[in-house]
């Protein structure tokens, strides 16, 4: 599904000198995939992560996604395949704090123009797979963090990507909602999803099927 | 305090761009503040530069039912109120007239005027050097001697401390010099709103009045103005009271003078009044609409501060967190926007002086007083008020809103908006919305106001102005006399006009040359009444009083104006041919309504009596826009200079070319036919013609200048709320991208954001629009204070610009980094 190669990502410093935050990276995830990266802090985890999720224009190298040459892509073309195939959870939850858990479940649907009968099925949908429909008309902040990032999560699947990224998805969360989550992915993975989330945790590495190592910017 | 003042002044010179904006908003509008209390303190509220002024009245006559107000007094009747008006106790004339001084060097044209030698002494003026008239100094024989300006005194005579006692020529009289008035006396005062006549100019001599003997018997023969002096305890109304009764007098005692249908009367009126009442209505609109900029600056202010108190949140918390108190906060917050105000308010005062000399330029013959217009102690105390009034007060919003900053959250990183965050949004918000409500107020005033100028612009005056220019000539009693009444000419002046006439038509590129005794929309009107024939004169009912101008045979040439029937005049036309007029349309519909107006017959004398004069019509021509360009043409009839020669006329020369090009041609043929002559007052008629726009034009300049002010501080203000907005929400922004947003997505998010805020604001501005435009009224021609197409119009601008100043920070928005906005809170 995904495959890198040669992927570098470098910020330059004083006197024409770069500081390499990913140097050579070649990786392959097949799709199905429940991929942990883990490392230090540092390492150069969320950089992959954002790269992976095409918020980063700024490396070099190779990135196939599907049959899609992301490389040769324009950043229009990069934003369509995203939206097409990637949902994102973050460490943060980043809900929008203006909209009701409803309204945030419904904005990435507004943003891929699907039609309004359509995203209000897919609403419900969700609401109802979630077990959050008592709380549709809740804020963000009317919500503990467990609940706010099971709204992430629904948010992150609504549009039923084929591949989901997680940033520390259960950093922000005490360990029983953190296990909640990560049973979640794990039952999304088993539905076909494929998942790739940057953690610390070895435990929420254990939910995954495979383990990528960084260190310094390298894949070890 | 002093410490906070040097943290303040380093905090703003560490962000020049938001200082430089801020300095510049709060200057803007204590600048037009200033100027426009400077010109209402000294054209409204200062008293006049007279002794005692609020006793000072004028008395003008007025004939009601012919809609004749405001009109000057005859001699016999102002020698009558000098005997009857004990109301007052002083009284003295004055007449407007010009004097041909040629002492040597090129012979000008000076304003004067001739007054009653009680004048000075009412007004409570001294000269600087020399005398003043002395009771005695009056009448024919006795009125030799003249007291000149401190101006003409410099400019013509070099300041000669020897020019008392000397003799001046002139209209080719000998005149004695007795005295110098300072620069700062000025009566009349220019810009007197009376009937017939606008006195735009400063006069520079003074002599005292001498009553032609014919004159004196002629109660009908009106050109004078009254000023009195009230005694000490008599109000207006009581004055009025008894000129009721000397009035009723004077009807009995002449009949035939005071028809009881004409609605004779007299009227005092508080020199003041007089003065300032023509402009006060628009210097009150101009003050509301400074006052309108000082808002929508105040609110500007605010809002910067707002936003730059919540880019310090962090730095707020931190030092409550190190132990500042709230008032601590405050007063640091308070000490930078005090010293915005007072920066501000010191350049505004700079823009002033600035502004003030430019609308002294542009204003001279729009408004009075204008020459005492300066910045006093009063307007730079009432100046610092209110620049220290907005520091303190549009700085005390944001600083309240952030003195007690949330230190959980402002001290978490990347921690979620505050309660004061929300407050401060909704504040800046409401800052923003009144704003444009306020810009759009100004905006319509200013619209509707421009929409009437280029109404009038486009009115058909009824004549052609382009390429004639008109100047004017006095011819004096001494050197060309006259059997009649000293205003009129003889024989002589018949002669130098036709003499003159032929010449100037031989000059190369000269089309067509007349005079007029009075030009269209040049300030000045004459009228006078006439009997028609076979209409009987009721007893007690006034015949039609119409104005007259005496003009020479190309006049309407010259002018352009169409011939509808009959002739113009011509040479054959002469003193002692058969006596003729011309007529315009609106006289013939007014006085032969549905019959043929050529060849009717009118009189000046009384058909009753014998040896009437008949004056046959002779010709009907187009109407004429003489009073104004927003009046509609009056009635008006045209006699022959031939046969009643007027000494004072305006030439009007019509040119191929730029018709500037035949000044110095033409005065040197005047100069050959009299080197004692002068050519005055030389105009194009196209200036003549905007001179008498020149107060709309002002009130359109004006106005439209603050609501350009307006509409750029409602637009910076929109951008700068629109820009913190997008700061704000940048994280926001970034996730909402990282969720698929496009750039279009994030458009409408953030100019949907701010069209709301122009939505309301629109609104709020209409609905204030529609009550104020009502005041603008009187100041419409042809515009309904309610015109929708201005409102839709202005509504158009002002959203377009509103929406393009929320424009710049949406599309910066768009490009905002989802990895760097969400890196922010990892």
């Amino acid at each position: 599904m995904i495959q890198l190669r040669h992927i570098e990502r470098s910020h330059p410093l004083a006197k024409g000198n770069f500081f390499y935050v990913l140097r050579d990276i070649n990786l392959d995830v097949a799709e199905g995939d429940f991929i942990s990266i883990m490392g230090p802090s540092g390492a150069g985890k969320s950089s992959l992560l954002h790269i992976l999720g095409m918020h980063d224009h700024g490396w070099t190298g190779e990135y196939t996604l599907g049959d899609a040459p992301v490389h040769n892509l324009k950043a229009k073309e990069r934003a369509a395949l995203r939206n097409e195939q990637i949902g994102f959870v973050f460490q943060n939850y980043h809900l929008l704090d203006d909209l009701t858990v409803y309204e945030n479940l419904d904005i990435p649907l507004s943003y891929r123009r699907v039609g309004k009968s359509e995203r209000a099925a897919l609403v419900a949908d969700t609401l109802d797979r979630f077990h959050i429909v008592g709380k549709k008309d809740l804020y963000p902040r009317q919500l503990s963090g467990g609940q706010q990032q099971l709204v992430g999560v629904a948010r992150a699947i609504i549009s039923r990507p084929k591949l989901i990224l997680a940033d520390e998805p259960t950093g922000n969360l005490h360990s029983e909602q953190g296990e909640e989550i990560m049973e979640l992915f794990k039952k999304l993975n088993s539905e076909g999803t494929t998942i790739i989330q940057v953690t610390h945790s070895e435990k929420n590495a254990g939910y995954g099927n495979r383990v990528v190592q960084l260190r310094d910017g390298f894949v070890v | 305090m002093l410490n906070e003042i040097k943290v303040a002044l380093r905090g703003l010179v560490k962000t020049p761009g938001f200082t430089a904006v801020a300095i510049l908003t709060v200057a803007l509008a204590i600048g037009a503040n200033s100027a426009v209390f400077s010109l209402i303190d000294a054209v409204i509220v200062r008293p006049l530069p007279y002794h005692d002024p609020s006793r000072l009245v004028l008395l003008w006559e007025q004939f009601s039912a012919q809609g004749l107000d405001r009109i000057p007094v005859s001699a016999p009747e102002y020698l009558d109120f000098e005997k009857e008006f004990k109301s007052v106790d002083q009284i003295a004339v004055f007449d407007y007239t010009a004097f041909n001084l040629a002492n040597g060097g090129t012979p000008e044209r000076i304003s004067g005027a001739v007054v009653s030698p009680a004048l000075f002494s009412l007004l409570g003026a001294e000269p600087m050097s020399g005398r003043t008239f002395a009771r005695e100094d009056q009448g024919v024989g006795h009125d030799d001697m003249i007291v000149i300006s401190e101006r003409l005194w410099n400019r013509r005579f070099n300041s000669d401390p020897f020019l008392l006692g000397k003799t001046l020529i002139l209209n080719g009289r000998s005149y004695t010099v007795i005295g110098v008035m300072p620069k700062a006396f000025e009566f009349p005062i220019p810009l007197f709103n009376v009937q017939g006549g606008q006195f735009a100019e400063r006069v520079d001599i003074w002599k005292p009045i001498a009553f032609p003997p014919e004159e004196l018997k002629a109660r009908y023969n009106r050109s004078y103005g009254v000023i009195g002096r009230l005694r000490p305890g008599t109000s207006v109304a009581s004055a009025q009271a008894e000129l009721k009764t000397i009035v009723a007098n004077w009807m009995r005692l002449y009949p035939d003078n005071y028809s009881t249908a004409a609605g004779f009367g007299a009227r005092v009126y508080p020199l003041h009044e007089q003065v300032v009442g023509g402009v006060r209505t628009g210097l009150i609109i101009l003050l509301g609409a400074v006052g309108f900029v000082l808002l929508i600056a105040c609110a500007n202010l605010a809002t910067m501060l707002l936003a730059r108190a919540s880019a310090r949140e962090r730095e707020l918390a931190i030092r409550v967190a190190l132990g500042a108190g709230p008032w601590r906060v405050l007063r640091q917050l308070l000490t930078e926007s005090v010293i915005l105000a007072v920066v501000g308010g010191a350049a505004g005062l700079l823009l002033s002086v600035w502004g003030l000399e430019l609308l002294k330029r542009i204003g001279a013959r729009t408004i009075p007083r204008l020459a005492e217009v300066n910045l006093d102690f009063s307007v730079v105390a009432v100046t610092t008020a209110v620049s220290l009034g907005t520091g303190i007060l549009f700085g005390l919003i944001p600083a309240l809103v952030s003195a007690k900053p949330e230190l959980t959250e402002a001290l978490k990183e990347g921690g979620r908006g505050s309660t004061a965050g929300t407050r401060r949004n909704r504040i800046r918000n409401s800052l923003v919305v009144a704003e444009i409500a306020l810009a759009l107020v100004l905006l319509v005033g200013a619209g509707l106001l421009m929409k009437s100028f280029v109404r009038l612009q486009n009115v058909d005056p009824g004549f052609n102005s382009s390429k004639v220019v008109t100047m004017e000539l006095s011819l004096p009693l001494v050197k060309y006399p006259s059997p009649g009444a000293s205003y009129l000419g003889g024989e002589s002046t018949i002669s130098f006009f036709t003499e003159a006439h032929r010449r100037i038509a031989e000059l190369p590129g000269v089309q067509a040359n007349a005079c007029t005794s009075i030009l269209p929309l040049s300030g000045t009107n004459s009228d006078s009444s006439f009997s028609i024939e076979g209409r009987a004169m009721k007893a007690g009912s006034p015949g039609p009083d119409e104005e007259i101008r005496t003009i020479t045979p190309d006049y309407f040439r010259v002018l352009q104006t169409p011939l509808q029937r009959g002739r113009f005049f011509n040479d054959a036309d002469t003193a002692t041919s058969e006596e003729v007029v011309i007529i315009n349309e609106a006289l013939a519909r007014k006085c032969w309504p549905g019959q043929d107006a050529l060849g009717q017959r009118i009189t000046f004398s009384d058909p009753r009596k014998p040896g009437v004069k008949w004056i046959t019509i002779v010709g009907i021509v187009g109407n004429i826009r003489h009073r104004g360009l927003d009046l509609e043409p009056q009635p008006e009839y045209y006699i022959p200079h031939t046969q009643s020669p007027a000494r004072s006329m305006i030439l009007a020369v019509r040119s191929g070319q730029d018709p500037r090009e035949l000044v110095s041609a033409i005065r040197r043929e005047i100069q050959s036919m009299d080197p004692e002559q002068p050519v005055a007052n030389i105009r194009t008629f196209d200036t003549v013609v905007a001179d008498s726009v020149a107060p709309r034009r002002l009130s359109v300049l004006l106005l439209g200048l603050f609501a350009a002010v307006a509409l750029l501080l409602a637009a910076v203000g929109t951008y700068g709320v629109i820009s913190y907005l997008v700061v704000q929400r940048t994280h926001e922004i970034g996730v909402r991208m990282a969720l698929g947003a496009q750039r279009s997505d994030v458009l409408r998010l953030v100019v949907g954001h701010a069209l709301k805020l122009v939505g309301i604001g629109i609104a709020t501005g209409v609905v204030l629009a529609i009550f104020s435009a009502r005041a603008l009224s009187a100041l419409l021609y042809r515009v309904g204070a309610f015109d929708p197409v201005t409102f839709i119009l202005v509504t158009g601008l002002l959203g377009a610009i509103a929406l393009l100043a929320s424009y710049i920070p949406a599309l910066r928005a768009t490009r905002a980094d989802p990895m760097i906005a969400l890196s922010r809170n990892t």
